[in-house]
């Protein structure tokens, strides 16, 4: 089957052609293939379609004059009970698409026909309580391996061709409170994953990893103060501690328990060999515990990919005490500025402000709102840090006493203005589209509230819709300037990804279930097809026997319908499911 | 062909809800010879395996009350999600999410008809929503028996006595992480006690922390600090005389939980409860374990 695939790719162009013959008749995903993965057409070999993140094709056979005629071919059924939220992107490689689905599941599907080839279902430890929902964001490809996490924080490589174990790695103790559910990266023969966690006390790290024999190559935990660690000729060695040393930017002994996590995986961008990504909210929760900045949470992290060492980093929200995090992916991209080719990356973070960085050095370059309304920052400063507004900082647990803490209207609410859903960049617009959500919320500090037996501080906090006819907002934004070209208004929070493609077109679900795609330039409506569940993954695009494919998984879930509150109402009647819809034009048209 | 699939199934389907455990009603405890108590894993002195025997305070009142209905004990450990609310539901009313079984998708959850150290608060009980929506609605909360407060032990060797917690300022002191004692110590008098708060995995530990001599005091629940008093038996770990100013929680009531729908198992077990406090049996168990015990709020107003 897998041969029967390539053997028809190779007669469509001779750049495809070319491509598989270096990496030899039958031969796995190379380095070159997953570098190149944005520009060949054949294959989606790595998350984001290609290492940089843009989620951009180069594809136009479907574009804004025949998308209208864009129909189904097949879809398939995760089965089962295990639903949840499906967010994952799939892959596809040599007529064989790799896609997860929640509960740490893995299918192999002909993309042909739609016929499932293996199924791999990781076996969850009993009793196991992972910290942050069942969703998994999808696999990374190498050689004859498809890579992917578990929920129980192991890296697992299967045998592309048999769904067989080859290598398995414990990466953290999920009974420490350790999770994973981001998609590995590969660069250059090393798989490179980050960890969940919750708020138990863990630290997050980035670790390296051998793709082919999974031994570990690198660890680099991103709270300052602890060691880093390489291996030499199997020998685990010192490799210097984050930030230098402890204690610089964190009170008492927190730095030890600082969170951090990096939950939603990372990008990388050959042109200056680093790797990016984001970390997650300092531990604990309340900000008025732990003074100082709490380096390296809520921040990107450029870190080297042959030594784990941290190039550079940028904090978007110092002393985080909204649950803002900084795990947003940070998308490489050059523009031109007075003829000089600026060498740049952007991200939208979750508390609501758009960067742009340059990626050589993390220089921040400029910022901007990209959602409607921030209450708790005035604006950001020249090099990037927020002015706080200090009213709209949740309160202090120790002037609670007894009673409700006073409540703070927050914006954007924890969920952020952008959640985990990646953005795309267009390399024919130049324009970001973010997938944004306009939302407030209440919180304060709960004293009713217990853990194991115990009285307990908890947050409470309740989430609200800024606009009665809307949450969800796709944003077309000029990095250049902050403005926005369009907007598309969603009734429900959108919480999948976006591609965009050389046909000039805008792809992404919503939680309504539908697939949609939009003029790029315009933002113009030009498709909409209903998959029957919500959709929260993100979508992809290939050709196959000369005809552009496009594929999305549906099925609702994650993070918006585990709170409750008002946003919930919004939500509560979409129903969950778990399959991939793959679309093409008819044959005639094409 | 296709009624014979259907029996087929149905034949399952009865032969798994006999064999499985859900959370029942009284006639069915009765019925099935065994109740289900639920208790937290390795959380001593409350419920921990001791030579792999379940032992604790609420190990030993699940035997009382499972003797008195004339069935034997079933022990349900419960693995403690982020607060009280997930323990309700992933153990009580509704099960897990992950406690699913791809062969069987028919089969119930795994539930504890009752489960124990539930706090027994009615502001907690009724809290309500922003919606307006009870928050615990599917659970009912009764029967306490006992009251749970804080408490500092410390190494009197490093410490004369710790008769406020401003020695805090001075000598570091063991906390659980994400915990009362870590907010109210790394927050309380404009922080001045944060830099001497260590953080631990759990008070054991902290206490064992304290041993070693990087602490020089812990503090935690009253009864996790007596157990590990007791344990060291060692005069040179002693008591805090101090109280908790501006601490919001410093005194609360533990009693049970049920389904809301199996309110009559609940009736039962709170009689039999009952009469342990008032008896002075229940004291009696605290007392075996080296506990303080002290009454609910409810006893101490009708005793």
């Amino acid at each position: 089957m897998i041969q029967r695939g390539r053997g028809k790719a190779f007669a469509v162009t001779t750049l495809v052609a070319a491509l598989s013959m270096a990496g030899m008749a039958n031969a796995g995903v190379t380095d070159q293939d997953i570098l190149n993965d944005q520009m060949t057409t054949d294959d989606v070999v790595s998350n984001g379609l290609g290492p940089k993140g843009q989620r951009f094709s180069p594809l136009k056979a479907v574009n804004t004059d025949t998308v209208k005629d864009l129909r189904p071919v097949w879809s398939f059924s995760f089965g089962g009970e295990k639903q949840r939220g499906q967010e994952s992107q799939p892959m596809v490689k040599d007529g064989v698409m790799y896609v997860t689905a929640s509960y740490s599941r893995v299918f192999a599907i002909d993309v042909k026909t739609g016929d499932e080839l293996w199924e791999y279902n990781a076996r969850l430890p009993d009793g196991i309580m992972p910290c942050c929902d069942v969703i998994n964001r999808g696999v990374a490809l190498y050689d004859d391996l498809v890579l992917f996490a578990t929920l129980d924080a192991k890296l697992i490589a299967l045998d592309s061709k048999t769904g067989k174990v080859v290598w398995k790695k414990k990466v953290a103790d999920y009974k420490a409170g350790y999770s994973i559910t981001a998609a590995p990266l590969v660069v250059n023969g090393k798989v490179i994953t980050g960890v969940s966690g919750g708020e138990f006390g863990i630290v997050g790290k980035v670790e390296a990893y051998d793709a082919k024999t999974g031994q570990i190559l690198w660890s680099r935990p991103t709270v300052e103060g602890h060691m880093g660690y390489i291996w030499k000729e199997g020998k685990k060695v010192e490799n210097g501690i984050s930030g230098g040393k402890p204690g610089q930017t964190w009170p008492g002994d927190l730095w030890k328990t600082g969170g951090a996590a990096t939950w939603l995986g990372g990008t990388y961008d050959p042109d200056v060999n680093l790797l990016f990504f984001g970390t997650g909210n300092p531990a604990p929760w309340n900000s008025h515990l732990r003074p100082g900045d709490n380096l390296f949470s809520s921040s990107r992290l450029a870190i080297d990919p042959d030594t784990g060492k941290i190039v550079w980093h940028f904090q978007t929200t110092p002393n985080d005490g909204w649950d803002f995090d900084g795990v947003n992916e940070l998308v490489s991209f050059d523009y031109k500025d007075g003829g000089k080719t600026i060498k740049a990356a952007g991200t939208a973070d979750r508390n609501g402000f758009f960067y742009v960085l340059n990626r050589e050095n993390g220089e921040f370059i400029r910022g901007f709102p990209f959602v409607d309304e921030i209450s708790w920052a005035k604006g950001l400063d020249k090099n990037g840090r927020p002015i706080y507004v200090d009213d709209n900082r949740p309160g202090n647990p120790a002037d609670v006493d007894g009673n409700k803490g006073k409540p703070v209207v927050a914006i954007p609410s924890f969920l952020g203005g952008k959640n985990w859903m990646p953005v795309s960049y267009s390399k024919q617009t130049g324009l970001f589209y973010v997938p944004s959500n306009e939302w407030a919320m209440d919180i304060w500090n709960e004293p009713v509230s217990y853990k194991k037996g115990a009285a307990y501080l908890g947050a409470g906090f309740t989430i609200k819709p800024l606009n009665d006819e809307y949450i969800g907002v796709l944003r077309a934004i000029d990095p250049k300037t902050g403005k926005e070209k369009w907007r598309y208004k969603n009734y429900a929070p959108l919480w999948g990804g976006v591609l965009s493609t050389a046909g000039k077109l805008v792809f992404m679900g919503n939680p309504e279930g539908y697939l949609m795609a939009f003029d790029a330039e315009t933002g113009e409506l030009k498709y909409k097809f209903n998959t029957g569940s919500g959709i929260v993954g993100s979508p992809i695009t290939w050709e196959m026997d000369g005809e552009q494919y496009i594929s999305v998984v549906s099925g609702w879930g994650g993070a918006v319908p585990l709170w409750g509150g008002e946003v919930a109402k919004r939500v509560k009647h979409l129903n969950q499911g778990g399959s991939v819809w793959t679309f093409k034009l008819p044959k005639e048209d094409a | 062909m296709k009624r014979c699939k259907l029996f087929a199934a149905f034949l399952v389907a009865c032969l798994v809800f006999a064999g499985q455990a859900q959370a029942r009603y009284y006639d069915d405890v009765i019925a099935s010879g065994t109740l289900r108590i639920g208790v937290y894993r390795d959380f001593p002195p409350y419920s921990f395996l001791r030579d792999g025997q379940p032992a604790g305070v609420d190990i030993e009142i699940g035997r009382r009350i499972a003797e008195s209905l004339g069935v034997s004990l079933d022990v349900h450990w419960i693995t403690p999600d982020e607060n009280l609310e997930d323990d309700l539901r992933n153990n009580v009313w509704k099960g897990h999410y992950l406690d699913k079984d791809p062969q069987n998708s028919l089969a119930p959850k795994n539930l504890a008809d009752v489960m124990m150290r539930v706090p027994y608060d009615r502001q907690y009980a009724f809290k309500r929503e922003s919606t307006g929506e009870l928050v615990n609605e599917m659970v009912v909360l009764f029967g306490p028996y006992q009251r749970e407060s804080w408490r500092v032990a410390f190494d009197s060797r490093k410490i004369d006595q710790v008769s406020t917690v401003a020695v805090f300022q001075y000598h570091p002191v063991g906390v659980e992480i994400d915990s009362l004692p870590a907010f109210y110590l790394t927050s309380a008098f404009a922080g001045r006690m944060r830099d001497n708060t260590h953080h631990f995995s759990n008070l054991p530990a902290a206490f064992e922390a304290m041993r070693r001599g990087e602490v020089d005091a812990v503090m935690g629940m009253r009864a996790e600090v007596d157990w590990q008093l007791h344990r060291a038996g060692d005069g040179r770990y002693r008591v805090g005389e101090n109280g908790f100013p501006m601490m919001g929680k410093q005194k609360w009531d533990i009693g049970m939980a049920v389904k809301h729908s199996y309110r009559q198992l609940g009736y039962a077990v709170e009689e039999v409860v009952d009469r342990l406090v008032r008896s002075g049996q229940m004291a009696e168990i605290y007392r075996q374990y080296g506990l303080t015990y002290e009454k609910p709020g409810l006893y101490q107003e009708t005793l």
